[in-house]
């Protein structure tokens, strides 16, 4: 066990390290293609281009460059032959002269030390320091961005992933036990639809239903609640009915109802996929000999489901479950963009939107870390919940 | 059976019976389910709708009207020139009904290709992994098993992103642009972006299936007939192709129709996100994105665009059922 623990932290750490190559090679194209050629809005002068180079460091020798983003060594000024690097990079022009057009004193690096400080700022992404956002909040360090957008994130995956739970694993059973039922077929293909239903086509039905027609309908049906929309608070108070007082922005109970339709569309995508999951394994199980013994024993249905199928049923689900962590940081990208959530997923995309790539490859690091992570867990939790397995 | 005297009255109908193909049983098994018949019907109606779209549709599908104003209008309106439009127009004045038919086209067509690719390369990559073993098998499946792991969604959204931004630097032989070109009867500038489309769902799409046919060509690779001809002096590629991928398709063929419904979910999710098939281009996906932001006015509009989607989605969820079941019955659930 202690052998394939070590050989498989190792394989993970060969995972990463070439995550962190990808990403920073993507990075390095995007920064690249911000040049002429690309398509980007204005032409851009040279200078720029040399700027934006000397930024991200382009003209530095590539292994170098990716330890130093990697790790923040080497650290401090680049000294090569006696001369700084960058140092005498032209970046714009004090005098310029109109015929023929040229330059009579060049502004260089040096003279703007916010781009190119003499000890660089980074201390390497494993440090924390994934570079400094771009265009969602200028000039904000971009983990800082990251973690302003951690909390809405967590409140809703954590309450979906718990009212999943809650409800979708006694569906299962109940539909395992009770297979071929009228709430066995119900279950069976409402997990279907769910399970095909793209789950942006489904969020935009509840605000529909829920946030768009009670306005539509409010002549014939005036009694009908109305939810808000999106967004984490409120930004004034509104009334959801006529027949409720109205409610302060920004209070619990606010938040509250910003936060039901979200976590219902979460939750009803991971039940569709967790409940079949749960009825596949415990049918499985049920249909085992030592559970005819427990029942041959003449113990009640209740103990014989709960105690002895239920339990080696849920086995395979605790490495589903664990799966599942990472997705509750990006995998809520579609969902709290409809509902415009200012968690990691919008953040997400809204940098994928404005070019802020820093965020853009900080969050999909992030993410395929806990995925590599999560993997090693479960598969270190599936030992542990069934001692049959062992791994050599 | 050898014709005996006694044998010869009953041996017409015991010959028809033994006749009949494994085609002609996987069929006789799939028509019993019926929500899998309904879905074939279902699809065949989109997809030859959606293929006679220039037929079907009276407007073009990126020509603007601003006779109608700035805003959608609700299906049944009448253009200044009397012309119903009878699913509306969006907010540039866009015949609806038009843009449906022609995005349905665009999505299908995207679908299908993704999963041909995919498919061809998933069952060639798995089929060699499985049947070669050793180094081949552990440096293959170390790949897939990397590439499952990664959260799809983000990475696709980035390479689609980077992809369509810098299309014009892929690439592409012209014929193929013109070839695509023709079928979706899209501009040909429009064209690069949704090949790049296709590049990428192609690119991150195929792990499932060679995991699917690795396992298979692995199982079979054992067993006696390989070993046979592998002593009558077969070539590899002979086993691989003749005797292992034909063996081992019947999960190929479930995995087919899943994936299509997967695919045009994930090109609409991609569309939908603005990173896939951009504006003037419709498909359901950027159609649902455009409707988002005018439905608190205009509630039907992310119906028009959303309905074909969950539709088409089903259906093939359906067939792929369907599928399983009969060429597989100890699958049926």
């Amino acid at each position: 066990m202690v052998a394939y623990l070590i050989r498989r932290v190792f394989q993970m750490v060969i995972v990463l390290f070439f995550v962190a190559l990808a990403t920073y090679l993507l990075l390095s194209i995007t920064a690249t293609n911000i040049m002429p050629g690309g398509e980007s809005q204005r032409k851009i002068t040279p200078q720029e281009v040399a700027l934006i180079r000397a930024k991200y460091e382009l003209d530095f020798y590539f292994p170098f460059r990716f330890s130093r983003w990697l790790t923040g060594l080497p650290n401090g000024q680049i000294v090569i032959n006696g001369r700084e690097l960058f140092s005498n990079v032209p970046v714009g022009c004090y005098m310029v002269r109109e015929q023929p057009p040229s330059c009579d004193q060049y502004l260089y690096l040096k003279d703007i030390p916010e781009y190119h400080p003499a000890v660089k700022s980074s201390k390497g992404i494993i440090r924390g320091d994934f570079g400094i956002s771009g265009g969602i909040s200028k000039g904000r360090p971009a983990w800082e961005v990251i973690q302003s957008r951690l909390r809405p994130t967590l409140e809703l995956s954590i309450l979906s992933l718990i009212f999943s739970l809650l409800i979708g694993v006694p569906m299962g059973i109940y539909s395992a036990v009770h297979q071929y039922s009228r709430f066995d077929y119900f279950a069976t293909t409402l997990a279907f639809i769910g399970t095909s239903m793209p789950s942006f086509f489904f969020a935009l039905l509840m605000i529909l239903v829920f946030s768009v027609m009670p306005v539509f309908w409010k002549d014939t049906v005036p009694w009908l609640p109305r939810m808000p929309a999106g967004s984490y608070v409120a930004a004034r108070d509104y009334m959801i009915a006529s027949w409720l007082p109205s409610i302060r922005a920004g209070s619990t109970i606010d938040h509250i109802l910003h936060l039901i339709m979200p976590v219902t569309v979460l939750t009803v995508i991971s039940i569709a996929g967790w409940s079949r999951f749960v009825r596949t394994s415990m049918l499985e199980v049920l249909r085992q000999d030592y559970v005819r013994t427990a029942r041959a024993k003449g113990l009640i249905e209740r103990i014989v489901i709960n105690k002895h199928a239920l339990r080696n049923a849920l086995i395979p689900f605790v490495t589903i479950v664990v799966f599942s962590i990472p997705g509750i940081f990006g995998g809520a990208l579609i969902t709290e963009t409809i509902f415009a959530w200012p968690g990691m997923g919008r953040l997400f995309i809204q940098a994928l939107g404005s070019n802020d790539w820093p965020i853009v490859l900080a969050l999909t690091l992030i993410t395929a870390v806990l995925t590599v992570v999560a993997t090693l867990l479960g598969d270190i939790l599936y030992t542990v919940v069934d001692p049959r397995i062992r791994f050599s | 059976m050898v014709a005996g005297a006694g044998t010869i009255s009953i041996k017409p109908k015991l010959e028809t019976n033994r006749q009949e193909s494994q085609f002609a049983i996987v069929f006789r098994r799939f028509i019993r389910h019926r929500l899998a018949v309904i879905s074939c019907i279902l699809i065949t109606i989109i997809f030859g709708a959606s293929l006679l779209a220039p037929v079907l549709a009276p407007f073009s599908p990126t020509k603007l009207d601003g006779t109608l104003g700035a805003q959608p209008r609700p299906p049944g309106i009448v253009d200044s020139k009397g012309q119903v439009h009878w699913l509306g127009v969006d907010n540039l004045g866009r015949d609806l009904y038009t843009r449906v038919l022609y995005a349905g086209r665009i999505s299908i067509t995207i679908a299908i290709f993704v999963t041909i690719f995919t498919e061809v390369l998933g069952v060639l990559i798995g089929a060699i992994a499985g049947y070669y073993g050793g180094f081949v098998d552990a440096l293959v499946s170390r790949v897939t098993e990397f590439m499952i792991t990664i959260p799809l969604l983000p990475i696709l959204a980035i390479v689609a992103k980077l992809l369509i931004q810098y299309n014009n630097q892929l690439p592409i032989p012209d014929f193929v642009i013109a070839g695509v070109g023709a079928i979706l009867l899209t501009p040909a500038t429009e064209t690069p972006k949704v090949i790049a489309l296709i590049i990428v769902l192609v690119a991150f799409g195929w792990m499932g299936t060679a995991r699917l046919m690795r396992g298979m060509a692995f199982s079979l690779r054992g067993q006696d007939f390989i070993e046979s001809l592998r002593a009558f002096g077969a070539s590899d590629m002979r086993i691989i192709g003749r005797h292992i991928i034909p063996n081992g398709l019947a999960p190929i063929i479930v995995a087919v129709s899943l994936d299509l419904g997967g695919v045009i979910i994930t090109e609409a999710v991609l569309s939908f996100l603005g990173v896939g098939v951009q504006d003037p281009t419709p498909t359901w996906g950027n159609m649902l994105a455009q409707a988002q932001s005018y439905m608190f006015q205009h509630p039907w509009l992310p119906l028009i665009s959303g309905i074909p989607l969950v539709v088409v989605s089903l259906t093939f969820n359906f067939i792929g059922d369907g599928l399983r079941d009969a060429l597989d019955p100890r699958l049926k659930r």
